[in-house]
């Protein structure tokens, strides 16, 4: 199929749609031809979409994916060794969005199912807003609906793998968590792939957080350098639930992550933090938006990069507080740092206030590493790589320490400094 | 052999010359006072020796054992054995002041051929030392200088020096932001390490310092040149007269 005048060509049309196994259910079904029908006039979101100026796809659209679903040449039969065992959680694994029970642990306190949760799907992440909503209810293949009922005591590891055949491939799954009123839930995502063909990630999830119920969500991407990552999530929260998120992107060759949340109850708490650190081409976009809807809800957001090489961040963050949203408590800090000359940082903060008792704050900055420190450091017999490095890691720190749970923000950090030091090897060599 | 010497030392910044030839042995076991008014180059001579960017040598020298320090990097010179105790700490948020002092320790002992220290070691030695510097047990666990008090930035430089044992200690108005008790403290610490294979640089403006931390020689630097130089007594002779006659003569 042509693309309609003025879009870009994408290898998302009829053949692709052809390709991809049809739900067995005529509900998904349903769902699924509705969003076609949303994302065809549309198409890949192009520089003239305001929302995607800073993340161009051009470089996507070029690649020839075929649905996951209809290479008949991957074989996993094993978790890739990088990714670390999270000490006292379960696993739970996807292979290109497919939920693989050989692979996973039986998780006590979460009910885990193939089926979709009616009263999410499609509710929390709008297509109409959101063009990655629209293009994985499009060829949306797998669905995995986790429900919690009560504090869930053993904290839950997804981990998304995504492998190619002899073609790139593509997968669109879609995560729905459902924390029902007075309920808890830690879970971890780590986003990974295999070397080889490149692939893209398309995942959306869609969360409800039931009156006073918590989730802590700790995602970290780490695609292959030519893989792409397109995910979106939509948080709904009600009257005092709280939500921590932390996201870390460490590579890939264009990820974006976008999360939005809207404050449907008084007293929600929602923290959202992130950390990124960028070498290469690589390409990370952070777009975040929060809607304070009702009164006396609070935000909070943190978001730190580091970047080398030609690589760009992104990070775009709307806060929307409603005329009867009063007492909002909305926060708001993106920080950058340049390793050399040569990446490139887009910001955008977008505050959009109809409030007028509210606290809202937003900062952001970029610099480089601070020579006053790196002559301190090396005053004290500190080589400069070392120095750097614990300079770097000191910045991102300001981020990762917002992360409540100890192991968790210890294996993130981890992978960070991993990131780091293969970083300065390069740098050496 | 003398331990550092400073032969004939130019300096400039831009175009503007701020040291003007200085001269200067510092023999182990030595104490060297350096006192003069403000801005006449006393903070550029400790920071062209500990190899702070932005100088430039036009002239001159300064060997430490013997070796050219110049041609060595700011770290490997500390790893020489070269300290700056510095006169405005920088505050480095994020980086705890522990995990900073045991990277700094480790450098040395891997320049040294010793293995790194382990991590009980280390918690002892830091205790004992915060300890007799008067240091809070926690701060330590603070992120390197930030909030310190001016007082409590000039006994973590006093910490450093101690766990790193320098050759050659240049301490830059350590004293400037010490209460007198802190003063005596921290002078102690000084002392504890006064030692035949060791030298020090003590740049002050208050003669005070010199009745804790006393000097073998005392100079006066006045326009980036060494004016006059003697013993501790003209610290006290400069604190009843001031530098006007010094500056005549080096203008
Ligand atoms: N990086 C620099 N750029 C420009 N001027 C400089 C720089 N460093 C030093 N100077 C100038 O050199 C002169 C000497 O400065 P320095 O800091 O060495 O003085 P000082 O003797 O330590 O003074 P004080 O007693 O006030 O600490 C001053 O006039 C200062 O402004
Ligand atoms: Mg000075």
């Amino acid at each position: 199929m042509k693309p309609a005048a003025g879009l870009m060509e994408h290898p998302f049309g009829a053949d692709y749609a052809r390709r991809t196994p049809a739900p067995a259910d005529a509900m998904l079904a349903a769902f699924r031809d509705q969003a076609r029908s949303v994302f065809e006039p549309q198409g890949l979101p192009g520089p003239k979409n305001e929302a995607w100026r800073f993340t161009p796809l051009r470089a996507l659209a070029k690649v020839p994916f075929i649905p996951a679903a209809a290479a008949d040449d991957v074989d996993v039969t094993a978790v890739p060794a990088p990714v670390a065992v999270l000490p006292g959680a379960a696993r739970l694994v996807l292979v290109n969005g497919v939920y693989r029970a050989d692979l996973s642990d039986k998780i006590e306190g979460v009910e885990i199912s193939t089926a979709s949760d009616r009263s999410l799907l499609g509710h929390i992440a709008t297509m109409a807003s959101v063009p990655m909503a629209a293009l994985n209810a499009s060829f949306m293949g797998a669905v995995l609906s986790l429900k919690v009922t009560k504090a869930a005591t053993t904290p839950v590891h997804l981990i998304s793998v995504a492998a190619a055949g002899s073609q790139p491939v593509a997968f669109h799954p879609r995560l729905l968590i459902n924390i029902a009123p007075g309920a808890a839930l830690t879970l971890v995502e780590t986003h990974c792939g295999l070397p080889g063909q490149a692939t893209l990630a398309n995942p959306v999830t869609e969360i409800r957080l039931g009156e006073g119920a918590q989730l802590k969500r700790y995602v970290q991407v780490a695609e292959q350098s030519d893989s792409f990552h397109l995910a979106a999530t939509g948080i709904a929260l009600a009257k005092d639930s709280r939500f921590e998120g932390f996201h870390t992107g460490l590579g890939g060759a264009l990820v974006r992550q976008e999360i939005a949340a809207v404050m449907h109850g008084t007293g929600a708490h929602l923290e959202l933090h992130g950390a990124y650190a960028l070498d290469g081409h690589s390409h990370h976009d952070f777009t975040t938006s929060i809607d304070h809807h009702v009164p006396g809800c609070s935000s909070n957001q943190v978001f730190k990069g580091v970047v080398g090489g030609e690589s760009r961040g992104v990070y775009q963050g709307r806060i929307h507080v409603a005329r009867d949203a009063q007492k909002t408590d909305a926060r708001q800090l993106h920080k950058a740092l340049f390793l050399e000359r040569g990446p490139q940082i887009d910001c955008k903060p977008e505050l959009e206030i109809y409030a007028d008792d509210v606290q809202c704050a937003h900062g952001a900055a970029t610099g480089e590493i601070d020579a006053d420190h790196l002559f301190f450091l090396a005053a004290r017999g500190i080589d400069p790589a070392t120095a750097r490095m614990l300079l770097v890691e000191a910045f991102l720190a300001d981020a990762t320490e917002r992360i409540s749970e100890e192991t968790v923000r210890a294996a993130f950090t981890r992978d960070i400094q991993g990131w780091l030091s293969r970083r300065s090897l390069k740098a050496a060599a | 052999m003398a331990l550092l010497e400073i032969k004939n030392l130019h300096v400039s910044v831009g175009d503007r010359e701020i040291l003007k030839g200085i001269t200067l042995t510092l023999n182990g076991g030595e104490v060297h006072a350096i006192m003069g008014p403000n801005g006449t180059g006393k903070s550029t001579l400790s920071n062209v020796i500990a190899g702070r960017e932005g100088y430039t040598v036009t002239q001159g020298e300064v060997l430490l054992d013997g070796k050219d320090v110049f041609a060595m990097a700011a770290d490997e010179r500390a790893r020489a054995g070269i300290f700056l105790a510095f006169q405005y700490p920088v505050e480095i948020p994020g980086v705890s002041t522990s995990s900073f002092l045991k990277t700094a320790i480790n450098a040395k002992r891997r320049a040294e051929g010793h293995k790194e220290i382990d991590a009980m070691e280390f918690l002892k030695l830091v205790k004992a030392k915060t300890k007799e510097l008067g240091m809070a047990d926690d701060m330590i666990k603070r992120p390197l200088n930030v909030g310190f008090s001016g007082g409590e930035k000039k006994r973590a430089e006093v910490l450093q020096m101690t766990l790193l044992e320098p050759r050659v200690a240049i301490l830059d108005e350590t004293d400037s932001g010490l209460d007198i008790d802190a003063l005596k403290v921290v002078s102690d610490g000084v002392n504890a390490l006064r030692s035949k294979d060791r030298a020090f640089l003590v740049i002050t403006h208050y003669q005070r310092l010199l009745d804790y931390i006393v000097p073998d020689h005392v100079h006066v630097l006045v326009n980036g040149r060494i004016a006059v130089s003697g013993g501790k007594e003209l610290a006290l002779e400069l604190e009843a007269e001031g530098y006007a006659k010094y500056q005549g003569a080096a203008a």
